[in-house]
């Protein structure tokens, strides 16, 4: 018995070994399917915990203007958060003494901050952004000398900084918190502006500690690539300013201008007002505006309402709005004419004041009607049947080739983002559904829409010779080292017009400002082109305050070899003499002279308005330094003192002689004064402006002679004094041009 | 293989015994009948010398961290002293005949029911029953514990091998399993009370209880599985009967639930054993013991050993937990005595079950009982009694009659 139950025994002890083999075995298939089939899965599992994995921030590119002044920048700020599971542990009132302490050095408030480091669910509460290197280090100082590094910590990230908060905001556009780019060239060029950010994966335990052994391993962030902007500061804030000025003169509602080199397409400048400072794009400028947004009751509609302002205030109204341009686009309808060769500048046509096409009646903004006037005069006068007159000549075709051609059913392709896209049949009529009718209102810019930036280009494509460019901005890329990686080329789109067409055309302006609407845009010594525009704006007949008008003028300069072209255009301006050459055009005329001034382009002053501008020197002999500065300042000379002695002892040149306006007086001051003296320069096939820039170099007046001066083919050929003879500063030396058949004539076709 | 030691000397006698005349080994009254069993040494002390390796690569880093000095050895130290202690007192106790601790059953079973209350009167650590200290040291009388059933039922079996069909004497036996199983669920021992219940199952089923009956087999396993899962069911749908369990058990099952929490131990060794792939990051280099897999050096360190040794490493670990466990049976079935047998099969029974556990806890086969891996996991106690079991299986090879 004893013996079976124990055989018993050891068949069941083995059966037992067997039953833990089997689940050996069970368990041998458990760690193959969690190592060998599932590995991969946990491995990365285990990865995800063991690796901390901070994004290397890569420093957005700058973007300068034309000058390589900086306009925006990015400096790298700090983030400050608080681990409040590491202060709960770090003593009871580590908590207050922090928040205390690290509020007392942000300027932030004590609460708020405690609030955050008693959340002791989080080990992550950021209490401060965009902290400045000097304060980040304090934080830090504090938190060393009283052991608390556990429990704060910084991280770094970037801010965007803009020279100054508004300037030139409608073409930088801004950057929303996270540095991504919402508006203009910011969000134009995110991409080139970003860069690529970098990471570094260091190995971690559980605590977040650092290791014993340390894996690292670093990918380099890539600092975004810097943009050169084609907008010239000098310009920009002239512009700015002017728009400003107008605005406020016209009460109007808003005020918007370009600034383009017309031989390039390249934005000089470029501004809307009202608008916004890129560093605050989330704050309404206008201040009247915020405060009648502030007072509505209704929540909803008051969001309502600041976000529509908002969006007004960022909106680049250059590019992406749309107006009726009225008289100013009378220069493509008579582009169009003289390359069609369907009138000539000195066609004559009689203006009664109103013309019929089909049956509808056009009246004449002045109503009894300029009478018999050339085609030149219909532009002087801004002649509505005289232009469709002329459009009739011209015929439907012929009109809307030209439309095309000039670029008005398409988008400039200016490299800012928002550009209005022009709409077959909705902004402008195609072809097929255009008339005699319709094209009577379009002969002189009115039944269809186009943008400002859209406008200038064809006109500057009238300045420039013919040629239709695309505008842009962003004149070089350059990498995070400086290096140029790409330079725009102005790009040519097509010539719309003969060289000669534009060239007789911009005569034909330029006698609008002299002769016409466009005085007030007359600048003395510059040859200014340009056209008034006055249109009505849409849908607002009905309105209760009456008519609201778009007035806007649009000029370029030097006539003759064109440079710059200025578009402002006023929209809503109130007052009862409403127009383009009321409202606008002295603003350009501003600018422009500005700008001429800036590009050094020397005045030219006509036979006429050079002896005008003779001007007498006064006698200033005998009085304090002072006195004769501003006696001879105000006699529109320029004053160059010799000495330290308080009276005015000498002149050069002597009282009462006759000298070119702008001419140097030089006053010396010191008895036994030595006269300053200078050798005569050659000024022998100098043209008119580079002589005058000469003889201001050396101290010397000239005074011109020769005819046509304004011409741009006319050359030294003489000179009164000698060159290498010396002569006391102020002399005046007469230079005698004559014409020369320069490049300019075979190419112009004369 | 077991007769290639046949003509050798005794290795596991030290260099100086070895010079000794054999007499002079009957140093405790007892006159040597045969040899230990090479092969069941030779694994022990290779599982033994792995497990501290393994033991050391697993803890040094919670050492750093956590210990009071950041003492990056302090773990193996002990574990070292202990081993080495351990070794003296297995081969000691190898030479001892095993029978002089069937003398002594009744003082041991004594001894270690009062130790078991004396813990449970003592004031808890972290929530639990279960060290007295002695001192620098501790001391975990459920590891006696273990040693002491199958001591008590090895006795009582081999007393009475036909009355193991009597329903009193199962009884008896059964209140036995009873009371040490009582003494270690009022311990919140988790584990022990698993344990013990798996090793009085099973000491009553090799004991050949009910072997009149065709079905004992199914009855008692099938009935040991039933009971274990109808216990789950219950705690599981009645918290509070066994909040400490319940929880173990809703985390097993909820495997999505709070990673950072309660899921933290087990979801970091299953990232460990899945990192180490087929062959493992190498020893040494396992990342996830950087404070990731909580007490590496404990209950989880066969995570560690998987994601350094890798699948291979694992795989050849569990199949040297084999041959160990089928070379005690082997001892057990021709040890001479019915008493010797059982004693040694319960040893062997308990490091597979121990294993088993352990495994299956690691790799969330099984709700996280916090059960230990014999010869690799920390624990002064506990590696102390391992190898004197190991001791007493060695004894006991010595009158076995491995040579057929």
């Amino acid at each position: 018995m004893q013996k079976a139950i124990k055989k018993e025994s050891l068949k069941r002890m083995r059966i037992l070994m067997l039953i833990i083999f089997f689940v050996f075995g069970l368990l041998g298939a458990r760690l193959m399917w969690i190592q060998l089939v599932r590995g991969n899965y946990y491995k990365e599992k285990a990865l995800q915990n063991q690796l901390s994995d901070t994004v290397i921030e890569a420093q957005r590119g700058t973007i300068y203007d034309s000058n390589m002044n900086v306009l925006v920048q990015s400096a790298t700020v700090w983030k400050i958060f608080v681990d409040p599971i590491s202060i709960s542990d770090s003593g009871e009132n580590a908590a207050e003494e922090i928040s205390e302490n690290v509020a007392k050095i942000l300027k932030l408030d004590a609460k708020e901050v405690l609030k955050k480091c008693k959340n002791t669910k989080s080990r992550y509460e950021i209490i401060a952004d965009d902290v400045e290197y000097d304060e980040k280090q304090k934080v830090l100082a504090y938190l060393s000398e009283n052991e608390y590094t556990s429990c704060v910590g910084v991280e770094t990230s970037t801010k965007r900084y803009y020279s100054s908060s508004s300037f030139a905001a409608a073409v930088l556009g801004f950057v929303g918190s996270d540095g991504q780019g919402i508006e203009g060239l910011e969000a134009f060029y995110d991409n080139t502006l970003t860069g690529t950010a970098g990471r570094l994966v260091t190995a971690k335990n559980a605590q977040s500690g650092s290791m014993p052994n340390n894996y690292e391993s670093v990918i380099d962030s890539t600092d975004g690539s810097s943009l050169v902007l084609t907008i010239d500061d000098v310009l920009q804030y002239s512009l700015e300013k002017n728009l400003e000025q107008a605005k406020a003169d016209a009460s109007a509602k808003n005020a918007y201008g370009v600034v383009m080199d017309v031989n390039t397409g390249a934005i000089l400048a470029m501004s809307n007002k009202p608008d916004y400072d890129s560093d605050k794009p989330w704050t309404i400028k206008d201040k009247k505006l915020a405060k009648k947004i502030k007072s509505i009751k209704n929540e909803k509609k008051r969001a309502q309402a600041e976000s529509e302002a908002l969006i007004a205030q960022w909106r680049n109204r250059t590019i992406s709005d749309t107006y009726e341009p009225g008289s100013v686009f009378k220069i493509i309808t008579a582009a169009a004419c003289l390359e069609e060769g369907v009138v000539k500048p000195d066609d004559t046509y009689y203006d009664s004041g109103a013309i019929k096409v089909e049956d509808r009646v056009y009246k004449c903004h002045y109503r009894q009607g300029h009478g018999t006037e050339t085609f030149t005069q219909g532009l002087e006068n801004s002649c509505n049947p005289w232009f469709i007159h002329a459009g009739q000549k011209l015929g439907v075709h012929s009109f809307y080739k030209y439309f095309e051609a000039f670029g008005f059913t398409e988008k400039t392709g200016i490299d800012l983002p928002g550009e209005a896209v022009p709409s077959a049949g909705v902004t402008y009529h195609v072809e097929d559904e255009m008339g005699r009718v319709e094209l009577a209102s379009e002969s002189f810019g009115q039944s269809f829409q186009v943008s400002p930036i859209q406008m200038i280009t064809a006109v500057s494509a009238v300045a420039n010779g013919g040629k239709l460019m695309q505008p842009f901005v962003v004149k070089q890329v350059l990498d995070p080292e400086g290096n140029v990686v790409s330079t725009t080329e102005p790009k040519i789109k097509r010539q719309v017009i003969s060289e000669s067409t534009a060239d007789e055309l911009c005569l034909m302006l330029e006698s609008v400002v002299k002769h016409g609407t466009g005085k007030n845009a007359y600048v003395a010594g510059y040859r200014v082109a340009g056209k008034t525009g006055t249109s009505e704006k849409l849908g607002t007949l009905a309105s209760s305050e009456g008519k609201k008008y778009v007035t806007s003028f649009i000029a370029f300069a030097p006539a003759n070899d064109p440079k710059v072209a200025v578009l402002i255009a006023v929209d809503e301006p109130k007052g009862s003499n409403v127009g383009g050459g009321t409202n606008a055009a002295p603003a350009v005329a501003l600018v422009i002279e500005e700008a001429m001034k800036h590009f050094n382009v020397q005045p030219q002053y006509t036979e006429d308005e050079m002896a005008g501008l003779e001007i007498s020197t006064p006698d200033v002999t005998g009085k304090s330094v002072g006195e004769a500065k501003s006696v001879i300042e105000n006699a529109s000379l320029k004053c160059i003192v010799v000495g330290d002695g308080k009276k005015v002892v000498g002149q050069s040149p002597a009282a009462d002689r006759n000298i070119p306006g702008g001419g140097t007086v030089v006053v010396y001051t010191q008895k036994n004064y030595k006269a300053k003296t200078v050798k005569v320069p050659d000024f022998s096939k100098l043209s008119v402006s580079e002589v005058n820039q000469l003889a201001a170099e050396c101290g010397l007046n000239i005074r011109f002679s020769g005819n046509n001066l304004e011409s741009s083919s006319v050359t030294a050929a003489r000179q009164s004094i000698d060159k290498g003879t010396s002569v006391e500063k102020g002399t005046v030396v007469t230079v005698y041009f004559i014409s020369s058949s320069g490049v300019s004539d075979t190419n112009t076709g004369d | 293989m077991e007769r290639t030691y046949e003509p050798q000397p005794d290795i596991t006698q030290p260099r100086k015994a070895a010079k000794r005349k054999k007499p002079k080994l009957s140093l405790f009254g007892y006159s040597q009948i045969g040899k230990i069993d090479l092969p069941f040494f030779v694994l022990v002390i290779a599982l033994l010398t792995v497990g501290l390796i393994m033991m050391f690569s697993a803890s040094f880093v919670s050492a750093l961290y956590n210990t009071p000095d950041n003492d990056s050895l302090y773990y193996i130290k002990r574990q070292l002293l202990f081993a080495v202690a351990g070794v003296f007192f297995m081969i000691i106790i190898s030479k001892i005949d095993y029978k002089i601790i069937r003398k002594y059953t009744l003082p041991l079973f004594i001894g270690t029911v009062a130790l078991l209350v004396v813990v449970r009167l003592l004031p808890p650590v972290d929530g639990v029953y279960r060290w007295i200290p002695l001192g620098a040291f501790t001391l975990q009388p459920s590891e006696l514990a273990k040693f002491t059933l199958i001591a008590v039922l090895a006795h009582l079996i081999a007393l009475h091998p036909e009355r193991m069909n009597d329903k009193k004497y199962i009884l008896l036996l059964g209140g036995i399993i009873g009371l040490f199983v009582l003494l270690l669920m009022l311990e919140k021992h988790l584990s022990g009370t698993v344990l013990m219940l798996a090793i009085g199952l099973g000491m009553l089923y090799m004991g050949g209880m009910l072997n009149n009956k065709k079905w004992a087999f199914p009855v008692i396993v099938g009935g040991g599985a039933a009971v274990l899962a109808i216990l789950i069911f219950i705690i599981y749908k009645n918290p509070s009967i066994n909040g400490h369990a319940y929880e173990r058990i809703y985390y097993w099952i909820h495997s999505e639930a709070d990673p950072l929490g309660k899921r933290w131990q087990t979801n970091n060794s299953l990232y460990a054993i899945g990192s180490g792939g087929l062959l493992g990051s190498g020893l040494g280099q396992s990342m996830q013991k950087y404070l990731y897999v909580s007490e590496p050096q404990n209950d989880f360190v066969f995570a560690i050993v998987c994601e350094e040794l890798g699948f291979v490493g694992a795989a050849l670990i569990i199949l040297t937990f084999c041959l160990l466990i089928g070379r005690g049976v082997k001892i057990a079935k021709t040890s001479k005595s019915f008493y010797g047998s059982l004693l040694t099969m319960g040893i062997v029974f308990q490091v597979g079950v121990q294993v088993v556990l352990n495994i299956a806890v690691v790799t969330d086969s099984m709700p996280n009982t916090g059960i230990s891996l014999p010869f690799f996991s920390y624990g002064g106690t506990s590696l102390m009694m391992l190898l004197m079991e190991m001791g007493v299986v060695l004894s006991v090879s010595r009158t076995a009659r491995l040579e057929k």
